[in-house]
């Protein structure tokens, strides 16, 4: 039981990390229909901005963290307005075969910037010594992954409400409903590109500082975490917010209990599935539900017309 | 019709291989100054063409799926990794923990591209399912599954951060490793791996000319610009994705087999996801959807780091000057270049070179 719950602690709290870079995705798939591969890599160029500010600069730590947050933000918003923008109308696969390329781009900048050893991001606590950790009843709360679990319940209803009442929320919803029509009502859409970025560069930025706060270092594979909220997003739809939430729990549920059932599973059948499974997972249930539903658990069908 | 190249009187001769004895002249000059080449380039020039070669005919493979059917597939590496595996267990030596038969390459070559093909044909219910976005991110999902299987499997390919040695170059029962000595020329083994890359080289790129020209190439296009619309005239959807995605693994399986018989072995962490990205990235940049550009990109690829160290050679600007090593200087402007490509050329060094022809082809009205 207590294994039971730690892996249920584990998985909700890696359910958080991929539920802010999912959201961006979706942010930006629905309001100018691009998939951006360049968010796993937004989310480590952020936790890179925040280390450099904290660790080499030496600014205090939530002054870098807030500032290294928005700053990403601010890169996310540079790179819509100098890359994405000449793109507007062009096929979707040309378009995410370029966001690839920012990908690429920001990873090897910051990659040759990380070096050989892994970064420190700082911590404020250094009594505790990776933000610490409580005991309950034999399971293990780091305070980092209950402070993820806060934070990004805390974004999706801030978010919500933003939807709902706010003037560019409303106007981001519209544009996101048909473009043209948003034009013709006086909505900016490009700024509301430019805000979806924004955002998303926001969440990006949160998610790689959870990914890679105190003992977990920023280090050259950092990356691949964040950018296991793809099939999260395909799960639950690449158009849905709910779903980036619900298929980033499945996701993070599912790779919790199989880090943790995987040996006595094995034992079970009596044959090895490999080490590293538990980080496969996501992409095999991405798979399944696919061929099921190709559209996801709660996206929009698409309507083809000849 | 002498002189009035473009005049075609009837379809054969428009859908000719060569539409006119212009272009078969110079496929026959490039042929024979590319055998020339093997006597003549130096070792370091040698290896960059036969790379060059194989990637091209990987390139080609994903030009089937994306180019011509309009299908995106972001695990062409993990294709090219089956055939190099296939070929390693078929025509590898033995080791303390890996199989291997050392069969002989007129066997490994063949069915290192079969066994490719096969894997694209059983994912194919899930991958002719899909289109657009979605078929991208389950290929990602295969590369990583690709990766996950290679480095477990560990009596096939040597497990990770181990690899093993790939198959041994023996044809029709000659050990080709050393040289071979025909009359008086001896041959090294670098040159003969360059004719054959380039010879299987050239039958590739004529299989894909003569596949565009097919009813399949017509129904692979037709597919790619509409595909209720080419279901609506008649067009199977489901025989012809499945064959364009098993001919594309066919292709990456070939050139998986003899891509790392250059180096001599080969390491599950290559079959990364940038590995598989690359071979998007030649396609993009070469050209989607044309018979050149997938060579024109393949060559790109391969030639511009030596072209960075040529250039920096040049300049006389020292290696330890510069902020960045050579390595990541070629991934930052590989970036770019797809970037750019996408938005100023999207019809890549094939849409420049067209463009070029044409001007030249009209001039002095080049207008």
């Amino acid at each position: 039981m207590t294994i039971f719950l730690q892996a249920t602690v584990e998985g909700l709290s890696l359910a958080a990390i991929y539920s802010l870079v999912a959201i961006g995705f979706v942010l930006i798939y629905k309001s100018m229909d691009v998939l951006s591969f360049a968010q796993p890599a937004l989310a480590v160029v952020g936790a890179g901005i925040i280390s450099s500010l904290a660790v080499d600069r030496g600014i205090p730590f939530w002054l870098a963290l807030i500032l290294g947050i928005f700053l990403t933000g601010v890169l996310s918003l540079i790179i819509e307005r100098t890359f994405l923008r000449p793109m507007v109308g062009e096929p979707v696969f040309s378009v995410a075969i370029l966001t690839i390329g920012i990908d690429i781009l920001l990873r090897t900048v910051l990659d040759s910037w990380i070096g050989i050893n892994p970064r420190y991001l700082g911590d404020p606590f250094p009594t505790f010594g990776n933000f610490g950790a409580i005991n309950v009843g034999g399971v293990n709360l780091k305070f980092l992954e209950l402070t993820a679990l806060v934070t990004a319940i805390l974004i999706i209803l801030i978010l919500s409400v933003f939807f709902k009442r706010s003037k560019y929320g409303v106007a981001m919803r519209a544009t996101s409903f048909d473009q043209e029509a948003a034009l013709a009502q006086g909505i900016n859409v490009g700024r509301i590109f430019g805000l979806a970025w924004f955002i998303a560069g926001i969440l990006a930025a949160f998610a790689g500082f959870f990914i890679t706060g105190g003992f977990n270092t920023l280090g050259q594979f950092s990356f691949l975490i964040a950018l296991r909220a793809l099939p999260a997003v395909v799960i639950g739809g690449l158009d849905s917010i709910p779903g980036a939430v619900v298929g980033s729990i499945i996701i993070g549920l599912t790779q919790g209990y199989v880090a943790y059932y995987q040996i006595p599973f094995e034992n079970l059948i009596g044959f090895s599935l490999g080490s590293g499974f538990s980080l496969l997972a996501p992409y095999l249930i991405m798979f399944v539900i696919l061929i099921f539903r190709p559209d996801g658990l709660f996206g929009t069908e698409e309507v083809e017309r000849v | 019709m002498r002189g009035r190249p473009n005049l075609y009187t009837d379809y054969n001769k428009e859908s000719a291989i060569f539409s006119n004895n212009t272009q078969k002249s110079w496929f026959f000059i490039m042929v024979a100054f590319s055998f020339s080449l093997c006597f003549t380039a130096s070792e370091y020039w040698i290896y960059l063409l036969t790379s060059s070669f194989l990637m091209s005919i990987a390139a080609w493979g994903l030009n089937i799926v994306s180019g011509f059917a309009g299908q995106i597939n972001l695990a062409h590496g993990f294709f090219v990794g089956i055939g190099t595996y296939t070929s390693a267990v078929l025509g590898g030596i033995a080791g303390a923990n890996v199989i291997g038969f050392e069969l002989d390459m007129l066997i490994w070559l063949p069915v290192a591209g079969i066994t490719a093909a096969i894997v694209g044909l059983i994912i194919a219910p899930i991958t002719v399912r899909l289109k657009g976005l979605n078929l991208g991110l389950v290929t990602l999902a295969l590369v990583f599954i690709g990766s996950h299987l290679f480095s477990n499997f560990k009596s096939l390919t040597g497990g990770a951060g181990l690899g093993r040695k790939v198959a041994r170059l023996k044809l029709f029962g000659i050990y080709l490793e050393n040289g071979y000595q025909i009359g008086d020329y001896f041959l090294e083994k670098n040159q003969i791996l360059y004719l054959l890359s380039l010879t299987l080289c050239i039958l590739c790129g004529l299989g894909i000319k003569n596949l565009v020209r097919s009813r399949a190439g017509r129904a692979y296009s037709a597919i790619r610009d509409g595909d209720i619309a080419a279901e609506a005239i008649g067009i199977n959807i489901f025989r012809y994705k499945a064959s364009a995605f098993a001919l594309s693994s066919f292709f990456g399986g070939i050139s998986g087999a003899m891509f790392f018989t250059v180096s001599g072995g080969v390491e599950p962490g290559t079959f990364n996801l940038l590995y598989s990205i690359v071979f998007v990235a030649i396609v993009v940049i070469g050209g989607a959807g044309t018979v050149l550009g997938p060579l024109f990109g393949a060559f790109f690829y391969t030639m511009f780091p030596a072209i960075i160290q040529l250039l920096l050679h040049v300049f006389e600007i020292g290696e330890q000057s510069l902020p960045l090593n050579l390595g990541q200087i070629e991934r930052i402007l590989f970036g770019l270049f797809i970037i750019s490509f996408l938005i100023f050329e999207p019809r890549g060094l094939w849409g420049i070179w067209f463009r070029l022809r044409n001007y030249f082809k009209a001039w002095p009205f080049s207008y």
